[in-house]
């Protein structure tokens, strides 16, 4: 037959390549899955991130923070309810991704912690169910929020409020903050914001102690035997140091102070007189005793690969004046401060800080407990504590702290300035006990301000509104 | 001629065999059952998915399509192939749902095609006259042809680029709001004269075509005349069209109708080296080819710029894995063009392997029948080589598509046939259908 030959070579070579498209297809089909889908570049990803229903946030008494809802395009829309924790909580962004606490607990918030079996996965598969996420309950007290970001409102700085002896975080104020819920159209400008809105100053700001760093040196003091009634001529006087002029925490008239009452009042004179007396491995062993180098993670709230974790600092004799008066290169966050607060309530033993209470399955009605925090880490003796916690009454009673005082409620704390290049620092440490083993502590920074006692006035509102949420949940 | 024309559709076929023609018959109803099931399935899940019946009416003109043509077959073409229709409705149904759930309103008008592409296809099955016509007006076509290939040159424009801002390919004459596609016509044409000049001139070619004599190997004029015009005419396609896809199927379907009327093997390999010669100096002087053959060497370089639709394309595959994600579930909508050149790649997401290979083996059976009744063309050479040149254009471009978008071969920019958007493929392969369907008809 003509062409029998031709067609039927042509048959087989149609045939053939056909085979070879089939090949090609079953090729990317059974290997594409993992060479090509996780590549960073497939949109399908973003899709599927933006299908998640994440998990909502709620504060310790049920209270929603945060929470997903669907759109029509079938993606989900996170919704901030209180602003005043958006510093707390971070951010959670389609185009941005996460951030904070969102971003610490992400895993659970997006439902990848959860083991899934075979015929769920299938399921999930076949009828594109999106993945769903676990509800997290935090520590924080909405209400206790609330109140001291109110208190803290037009001022820059951080406030953080644990209660003891759980250690759990009750609030954590960082200022000045952002909107979430408007996230990506402010995105640009929140970046470029030289105040650097997105950083959690509680625990990620390292500050200049300054004379914040009285509490532990009395704590040396005291272990020292070294007597705390001896004045010190001129201690009310600023202290020249490097240039600075170190003052104390409220005007005072030129006066001799003795260690205990420059401490009341944050003078700092009567401290570098004091640090002669001890000699530069007693104040590193006092730093390293209070873990200043410490950067406490709240379970994993804080990126390891944070930058501004910092080497231990060395204490030497050319350093050691300035590290003794807190304006060396010992640095703190306010969340160390708020552990010494913390450790002087409960018998020189400081909790560990958590953030988190529990989860819950998103096919579940009850919160599985996270597990019980870390031990207690010693700080200082009981007795040291005790003496420590005297002197704070003092001088919240009648010294520079008074703005702290609250009727009804036993509240000690310690207020003092620091110097950071051009800008001064106020700080206040404290506590509220609120009886048997319960309190609270409170640390406070205000960037720019030389305003000891309007941070005073903060911690106090902190510490009251704290002992109204800790009895409130107790009874 | 006309009254040749109408003593035509006035006569009824002769039945030799009425049992075997009934079964046949029976075959093709079956199939036609089969695919309008799974096309069912398929609407009902999108009309779940979207919650609305707007495109409804899609399945009742696909349905009404089939039955009366499969009647007017029936009546017209009684002794035909039992399974070229079915598959040309059910790949053409296929195609109008993945239209309908990528771009749903390129459907309605891809709908309406589907009916003027079955009256065409009817209509050629109906003329018995028509294959001689064409043969006899062979030169007529082909200038035709040629001709409003000239003015398309001149006046084509874009669709999707009116202005001519991007460059991109201007293959479309615009008639008011409707845009034909010349160069699709084009290749019935090149098919049908190249068949009929071919099937005239063979014996000489096969006779004279080598001289072997004295080592000497000299080619015929014969055959170096067409092969000039074929060469002149695809150099004219790429160079002033852009149009890589058409070039390459015009001389792919060229070389296998040469090589079959000659039986010369060397046509083929000559053909496949001057083929790769064309598009080394095309990529040396055109930054279209260029692009192509860049993307197609490494598109991870460049996975998110001008390799961004072919890298999109094979992570189709790759999300569709073997079972697919489901209609409407995947996302082949990130493909730019998906619902014209890559709608392989968005079928494969969706349907998954198992559609990817049922598509591939529907052009495949399609396409070897298609040979199957060249092979039953005995001593009919003109019939032979159209028949023979008609499935090559189907499998020809099935196969450059879809070894484009899957990253065997550069990228070139053809519809998949019966599948793809586009109303002058669609009426095209309709054509050629029903080209088919007569040539396979006993009494031809």
């Amino acid at each position: 037959m003509a062409f029998g030959r031709e067609l039927h070579r042509l048959l087989i070579a149609l045939l053939l390549m056909f085979m070879g498209i089939g090949l090609a297809a079953a090729y990317w089909a059974v290997t594409g899955p993992d060479a090509l889908l996780d590549r960073e570049d497939n949109p399908r990803r973003v899709l599927a991130d933006a299908a998640v229903r994440r998990g909502a946030i709620f504060d310790r008494g049920g209270e929603a923070l945060v929470r997903s809802f669907p759109q029509q395009d079938n993606t989900m829309r996170r919704v901030y309810l209180y602003p005043e924790t958006a510093s707390a909580l971070g951010y959670f962004s389609q185009r941005y991704g996460a951030g904070g606490l969102e971003a610490a607990f992400d895993t659970a918030l997006r439902g990848a912690d959860r083991p899934i079996n075979l015929s769920e996965a299938l399921t999930a598969q076949l009828l594109h169910r999106p993945q769903v996420g676990s509800d997290i309950q935090l520590t924080l007290d909405v209400d206790v929020q609330r109140t001291v970001a109110q208190a803290m409102a037009g001022q820059r700085g951080a406030a953080v409020v644990m209660a003891i002896p759980s250690g759990q975080i009750l609030s954590m104020v960082s200022l000045p903050t952002f909107d979430p819920n408007r996230l990506d159209a402010d995105w640009n400008t929140l970046t470029a914001d030289p105040g650097n809105p997105f950083f959690n100053r509680v625990l990620q700001g390292r500050y200049q102690p300054g004379a914040a760093l009285q509490t532990p040196l009395i704590a040396a003091a005291l272990l020292l035997d070294q007597p705390l009634d001896v004045e010190y001529r001129s201690a009310s006087q600023p202290y020249a140091l490097d240039g600075l002029q170190l003052e104390c925490a409220v005007r005072l008239p030129p006066l001799s102070l003795s260690l205990r009452e420059a401490y009341s009042f944050g003078c700092p004179t009567a401290f570098a007189a004091f640090a002669q007396n001890i000699d530069a491995g007693v104040l590193q062993a006092t730093f390293d005793t209070f873990q200043l180098d410490l950067r406490p993670l709240i379970d994993g709230a804080v990126s390891t690969s944070d930058p501004l974790s910092n080497a231990p600092v060395e204490i030497d004799d050319a350093n050691y004046l300035q590290n003794a008066l807190g304006q060396g290169e010992q640095t703190v966050t306010p969340l160390s401060m708020v552990m010494i607060a913390a450790s002087l309530i409960n018998d020189g033993n400081t909790p560990y800080p958590t953030l988190l209470l529990g989860t819950r399955p998103p096919d579940s009605d009850s919160w599985l407990a996270t597990l019980p925090s870390a031990p207690t880490i010693p700080f200082t003796t009981l007795e040291t504590a005790s003496r420590l916690q005297d002197l704070m009454r003092a001088a919240v009673a009648e010294g520079a702290a008074q703005n702290a005082g609250r009727p009804n409620i036993d509240i000690g704390g310690h207020t003092a300035l620091a110097y950071s290049g051009d800008t001064t620092l106020a700080w206040f440490i404290g506590f509220a006990t609120l009886g048997g083993r319960d309190a609270a502590a409170v640390a406070v920074v205000l960037e720019g301000s030389g305003d000891a006692g309007l941070a005073a006035d903060i911690g106090g509102t902190a510490l009251q509104a704290a002992g109204r949420a800790l009895r409130q949940s107790g009874s | 001629m006309l009254n040749t024309l109408i003593s035509e559709l006035r006569r009824a076929p002769v039945l030799d065999d009425p049992g075997r023609i009934l079964q046949a018959h029976s075959v093709e109803r079956r199939f036609l059952v089969i695919a309008a099931l799974f096309l069912l399935v398929n609407t009902l899940s999108l009309w779940i998915l979207r919650g609305d019946v707007a495109d409804f009416w899609h399945g009742l003109a696909w349905g009404a399509c089939a039955v009366f043509g499969h009647l007017v077959l029936n009546w017209r073409l009684p002794d035909r192939d039992p399974l070229l229709f079915p598959l040309a409705m059910f790949m053409a149904g296929w195609g109008i749902i993945a239209i309908s759930r990528l771009q749903p309103p390129f459907a309605d008008r891809q709908s309406i095609w589907l009916i003027v592409a079955l009256c065409g296809m009817l209509a050629i099955s109906w003329t018995r006259a028509l294959l001689r016509l064409m043969r006899a007006f062979r030169y007529l076509l082909l200038f035709g042809g040629l001709a409003v290939l000239a003015v398309t040159i001149q006046v084509g424009i874009n669709p999707s680029d009116p202005e001519g801002v991007f460059g991109a390919p201007a293959l479309w004459i615009a008639l008011g709001s409707l845009y034909i596609q010349p160069s699709e016509g084009l290749k019935i044409i090149l098919v049908v004269f190249l068949a009929s000049y071919l099937a005239e001139q063979y014996p000489t070619l096969r006779a004279e075509g080598l001289h072997t004599g004295r080592g000497r190997i000299t080619v015929s004029p014969r055959i170096l005349g067409p092969i000039a015009l074929m060469w002149g005419l695809c150099v004219v396609v790429l160079v002033w069209q852009r149009d890589l896809g058409t070039a390459a199927l015009f001389f792919i379907v060229f070389l296998v109708l040469l090589y079959t009327a000659t039986g010369y093997t060397f046509i083929v390999y000559s053909g496949v080296l001057m083929l790769g010669a064309v598009g080394v100096i095309a990529y040396q002087l055109f930054a279209v080819v260029r692009l192509r053959i860049d993307i197609w060497w490494n598109p991870w370089l460049e996975a998110e710029g001008r390799a961004y639709q072919i890298v999109q394309s094979l992570m189709a595959f790759a999300a569709g894995g073997v079972f697919g994600q489901g209609i409407g579930q995947g996302a082949p909508g990130f493909i730019p063009v998906v619902h014209s050149d890559f709608m392989y790649a968005a079928l494969a997401e969706e349907w998954g392997l198992i559609g990817a290979l049922a598509v591939l083996v529907c052009l495949a059976v399609f396409s070897t029948r298609g040979i199957r009744i060249a092979i039953g063309q005995r001593g009919k050479p003109y019939q032979t080589l159209l028949a023979v040149g008609l499935s090559t254009l189907i499998a020809a471009q099935s196969l450059l598509i879809m070894g484009g978008v899957l990253k065997l071969i550069p990228l070139t920019g053809v519809t998949l046939p019966f599948f793809s958007y586009g109303g002058s493929s669609l009426v095209v392969t309709f054509l050629i259908t029903g080209l088919l369907l007569r040539l396979s008809a006993r009494e031809v």
